[in-house]
Formats: C-alpha cells, structure tokens, sequence
C-alpha cells in the first residue's frame, strides 16, 4: 500500500479571501424590485424613443446646417439608448417590451405633444429648449437617481446601461447647451426660451418626471 | 410637428438654392455637345476621350468640384429622409405603414451616417474650393423620401438612391486615386462602406417587411425602378464611357443587389443616353442650332 | 448667324440667346469693363456656345498688333448662374471672361511667342498659366475663390508643399513671360 501524506502543515497562510474585497462596498439593499424596475425601464425606453423620432423628424425643419447634423447624431445616440432598454426588458421578466413601452402617465404623453409641437424653421430655440433644457435634464437625474438607489448587486446590468447611456447625455447636454447659447443672443430670444422652458417644465411637474410621481427626473 | 413634411418645406439657410429634376429636365443644353458640328473647338491634347470623371479631363477639378457640392446636398437630404423615416411611422409589425422598432433603429443609425457624410462633405467641399450652396440643390432624393408607404421610401432611397452613391462615391474614390489626393480617396472609401451598409439595410428591410405580401413588393421595386430611371437622366450613370459616373458593381453585389438588377440599371442608364442624346438633336435642330 | 456690335470693338454672338437666359449687350458691358482694367484696346468678338452647359473656353488673337481681333470662345457654362441653372451671372462671367483676356494680353507680348494654342496647351500649362491669370484677376479686383485654382493646380502638379509654393510664386506673379510660366 502507497504511503498517504495526509497532513497539512498548521503553519501555512490561507489563501481563502473574503467574496467581496475591502475596497468593494457594494450593498445588496435596493429600492427598486424586480417589477418597478421593469416599469421604470419600460417609462425610459418609451421616452427614448420619443426623443429619437423627434430629432429625426425636427431635422428637414431646422436650417441651421450645424444644428441640423448634430440632430443627426444625437437622433441615433437615444436610438441606441431604447434598444439597450429594449433589450433590458427580456431579463426582467417582460418578454413582450412593447407592454411595457408606455409613458408613465398622461400628462407624460402631454409633454411629449407640446415637446414636439414646434416645426417651423423660425423655431429652432424652442425645439432645442424643450430637448436640451427641459427633457435631457430631466433623463440626466432619473438616470442618475436609478443608478444610486438600485442594488448594485442585483441590479448591476441596469446600472452598467445607466453608466453607457449617462455618457452620451452629458456630452448631448452639453452639446445642446452650447448650441442654444450660441442662437439666443436677443432679450426677445431669451424670453422665447424661457417662456417655452416654463411652460415645458410645468407640464413635466405635472407629470412627475420620466417615471412618474415619486423619484426624481 | 407634422407627421409627413413636404419637400417644398425643407429648410435651408439663404445660401442655398433649391431646384428639382422638372426644372432640371427643361434644361434642353446637351451635356457633352463639344465638338465641330457647333464651330467649338476640341483640344486633342488635353481633353479626355471619355465622359468618365477622371482627372485627365481639362474640366477635371471644376467637374469634381460640382460633383462633391452635389453630394454634400443629397447627403443633407439622406440625413432628412432618414430622421424623417424614423419619426414619421409608428412602431409596429411592418403592416398597415407601421415600421418594426428595428428598423426605426436602422433609420436612426442612418441619420448619424448621413450626418457624418454631410461634415465629411463639407470639408472635402472646402478642401476643393467650393462655396456652401455655390450649386443650385436638386431636391429629388428628399422627394423619393416622402413617399406615405416606408416600404417605398426603402427602395427609392436606400436601393436607388444609396446604390446610385455607391456608383458616386466608387468614381470619386478613383478619382482621388488617381489624382493623388490625400483626402478625397481617404473620405469617399469610408463613405462607401456606408452606403454599402444602407444599401444592405434597404435590401433587407425590403425582403422582410414584404415577405407576406408580394403585390406590395412588386410595387416597391417598382417605384425603385422610376427612382433609377430619374437617376440614370441624361446618361449620367451607366456603364458606358460616355457617362460621367460608371455601375459599382462589385459594391452593389455586397449590398445585396442581384446581377440581374444591376445588368437592368446598366440598361437603364444606357437608354436614357441615347434618350438624351436624339432629344438634344431635336431641340438643336428646332432651335437652327448655334452656327459661327 | 448674325453679330450685334454694341460697344465699340467688342461684338458677340449669337445676338439672341435661345437655350440660355443671357443678354448680348451685358456680355459686352461686361468684356468692355474686363478689357479697360486689363488695358486691351484690341477688338474683341465673344462666340457663345449656349447649346452646351459645359464650361470650356478658348481664346485666338488674329495677329500681334493692337488692332488684331481677340476672338473667345465660351460654352454657356462659363458664364452662367450656378444656383439658378440658364441664367447668366456677372461675376461668374468677370472671373471666365477675365482669365481669357488676360490669356490674350499675355499673347500679345513677344515672349509668349513660343506659347501653344488654347486649344493645344497641356493640363499642367494650363493650370499653371490660369493661376498666374487668375492671382492678376484678384488683385484687378475680380475675387476668385483662390482654393479653388489651388485645388485644380494640385490636380495637375500634386499635393505637395512643392507644388503649392509653386501655385504661391505664380498667383503672385505679375511679369511673367512663356518661358517663365511653363517652366517645371
């Protein structure tokens, strides 16, 4: 019979580490299940979209040749943005996203109306007020209130599409921002977009925020 | 906003100046008439045998130049039609002018594409010497995109209109070539491989969103045709040497076209040079033609 | 066909346009202008191509003296208004017409005996010669796009910083002669 070297001397280290490093404090605690999170993600996709074919269409009407490529660009970045909640759906057990793809109440829709109502060439401030610094914004802090009140365990793949999609809205943001600073330069102008801006943003209170009631953005 | 937006309505800026292809077509002057039956004179020496743009032509720059400002404006109209497209139908299955989300997606991913053309455009165009809006702005390939079926929209724009600049874009990139020019090549093989992936999503989305409904495809390639015949106006395009703009045909294969369809736009091209050629002979003759 | 002399020396034909929107008598007024900058006294016939929108030019001096006829012949294109197709645009003509006269003002002095004729110049003396004519152009006060003239000489010389030194000396040229010009 073989001798067996069966002890294992009690000197040595262990190399057992903890699952989660020192440095890793991610929690399990999160505010959103499954289900809300589904809604939430299905609120998004459905605005997304919104946003997409309303910068696709709003580009034949815009003569400014720089604004008009830059809707170009941007019309694809929330293009990307739903189908990466699109396909986010499927895994949270919503096999038909459609059902989902609805805003989160009226008064969303509302927005969404008075958002896209502008279209004479004349009305470049206002489309770009309503995009840039009434709903961006808004997808900027429900994003952003998604990504630091899910689990970051359970939700990770939620959070990883947040950190892909609050990328392209900073930059649209910005963006925008600078495109609208450089088109108002009149005291008429900067009444135009503010009473636009105002009149935006109230319906958006109304309907409280991209999610609805409750959260921010 | 409107849901369809005419063509007539298209903004622009006070620089340019928009035509279409009525306008264009009362235009009776013969492209290519150069020669001693009207007491002009032709250089052997330095002008090309063939219509072809190369740049051995005298005009060869100038001839690029219009060329490029041309495709600057379609590119302009490309990125319209493609946001118009994702914005103009509703989500849905493909029936009853509803678009599935996927191809809402595609037409999206275009309008980018459409909208880096257009910068690529603009600076090639003032890389060349060319004034923005210097050329009057034929608007045909907008008007092809207005059409209330999407289906036709695919095959008017991404398969005739996007096939017609795989042609462009393969005889500029020559061009370039030849010329030695550092950036045109550079651009218009980027560009090409582009309009090869339009061209691919057009033949595609065609296939599919059709595939019930063969009465309705027909129609499709139909319209296709209309929009390749206007497309092929004067013998503008064709595999002849006397047009100025050859048949990719290599490309168009890798977008999905068949060789059949390609031999029926080489025919195309072919007829409608003749086509010119006798109605120019007519209009001079009616007009006791120019004599010095 | 016939010719209408509208301003003393200068004629052009046809008399009336049939493809083209163009006027006789503003096609004089403008080579009248051209020719008084430029300093030409020679009589000067202008024969208008207008059955082709192509752009072509070519001139031919019938001699060497002051009195020889200056004969240039345009295609349509070379006058016309780019953005409104058939109509005829001033500034477009001064900048064709121009580089013709001035070709022909350079045919008159002795040292461009040697110069082939419009119509046998080869892509690269062509280029060279409308680049120099068209540096004298701006600073008659005909602005061209100078990108432009530089794009068509780096068609015909190459995209170097060679060549567009070269472009530089020419556009900046004021007394060249044949030689002067054509020289590599």
């Amino acid at each position: 019979m073989a001798e067996t070297a069966t002890e294992t001397p009690t000197d040595t280290p262990s190399t057992a580490r903890a699952p989660f490093a020192p440095w890793d404090r991610r929690d399990l605690p999160g505010s959103f299940d499954v289900v809300e999170t589904a809604r939430r993600v299905g609120n998004y996709k459905w605005t997304e979209m919104k946003l997409f074919e309303a910068l696709g269409g709003w580009i034949a009407t815009i003569p400014e040749l720089d604004v008009k490529m830059r809707l170009g660009t941007h019309c694809y970045h929330h293009a990307w943005h739903a189908d990466l909640w699109h396909k986010r759906l499927p895994e949270l057990r919503e096999m038909k996203p459609e059902r989902l793809t609805v805003p989160a109440n009226e008064a969303m829709e509302r927005f969404i109306e008075a958002m896209t109502e502008p279209e004479a060439p004349e009305l470049t401030i206002e489309k770009l007020v309503g995009v840039y610094r009434v709903l961006i914004p808004r997808f900027i802090a429900a994003y952003t209130y998604h990504q630091n009140n899910t689990s970051e365990i359970t939700d990770a793949p939620t959070i990883r599409t947040i950190k892909f999609i609050l990328q392209d809205e900073f930059e649209d943001w910005r963006d925008g921002e600078m495109m609208l600073q450089s088109l108002i330069t009149t005291p008429d102008q900067v009444r135009r977009a503010a009473n636009h801006q105002a009149r935006l943003e109230a319906i958006m209170v109304e309907a409280g925020g991209i999610t609805g009631p409750g959260s921010i953005g | 906003m409107r849901q369809f937006f005419p063509v007539e309505d298209l903004a622009r800026d006070e620089r340019f100046v928009q035509t279409n292809m009525a306008e264009r077509m009362k235009d009776v002057r013969a492209p290519r008439a150069r020669s001693s039956e009207n007491g002009n004179r032709v250089s052997a020496k330095s002008r090309a045998a063939s219509a072809r743009l190369t740049p051995d032509r005298h005009d060869a720059s100038d001839a690029a130049r219009s060329l490029m400002h041309g495709i600057m404006v379609g590119e302009i109209q490309a990125l319209e039609g493609a946001g118009r497209t994702a914005h103009d139908f509703p989500t849905g299955d493909g029936t009853n002018d509803t678009i599935p989300f996927e191809l809402k997606l595609d037409m999206a991913r275009q309008a980018w594409d459409e909208a880096r053309h257009v910068e690529i455009s603009v600076k090639l165009s003032d890389w060349m010497g060319t004034e923005l809006g210097q050329f009057a702005e034929n608007t045909v390939l907008f008007q092809a995109a207005c059409s209330n079926d999407p289906v036709l929209r695919l095959a008017g724009v991404n398969r005739a209109l996007e096939g017609l600049a795989i042609d462009v874009f393969t005889q500029m990139k020559e061009f370039g070539d030849i010329a030695g020019d550092p950036y045109l090549e550079f651009c218009e093989d980027w560009m090409l491989a582009d309009e090869v992936t339009h061209v691919k999503m057009g033949s595609d989305w065609l296939r599919k969103v059709t595939e019930k409904d063969p009465e309705r495809r027909a129609k499709a390639l139909e319209f296709q045709q209309v929009v390749d015949k206007l497309f092929s106006f004067g013998g503008s395009r064709s595999d002849s040497d006397e047009s100025p703009i050859g048949l990719a045909r290599r490309f168009r294969e890798l977008a999905g076209f068949t060789d059949e369809e390609v031999d029926d736009i080489a025919q195309m091209g072919y007829d409608a040079l003749e086509e010119r050629k006798a109605a120019v002979k007519l209009a001079q003759a009616a007009a006791g033609a120019v004599a010095v | 066909m016939s010719e209408q002399t509208i301003a003393p020396k200068v004629s052009v034909a046809p008399e009336q346009f049939t493809f083209v929107k163009y006027d006789a008598a503003e096609i004089v007024e403008v080579v009248s202008d051209l020719a008084a900058k430029i300093g030409l006294a020679n009589p000067i016939r202008v024969v208008v191509d207008e059955t082709t929108p192509l752009a072509a030019m070519s001139s031919t001096i019938d001699g060497s003296s002051s009195d020889a006829l200056i004969t240039i012949h345009v295609e349509s294109g070379a006058l016309e208004d780019t953005k409104n197709f058939t109509n005829f645009n001033r500034h477009h003509a001064e900048i064709s017409l121009g580089r013709m006269l001035l070709r022909a003002h350079d045919r008159l002095r002795p040292d461009f005996d040697a110069a082939p004729d419009d119509d046998a110049l080869s892509l690269q003396e062509e280029a060279a010669w409308n680049t120099y004519v068209n540096g004298r152009l701006e600073r008659l006060g005909v602005e061209s796009n100078r990108q432009r003239w530089r794009y068509n000489f780096r068609n015909r010389f190459g995209f170097s910083d060679a060549a567009d030194a070269r472009f530089d000396e020419l556009w900046n040229a004021t007394d060249l002669s044949w030689s002067d010009l054509a020289a590599p």
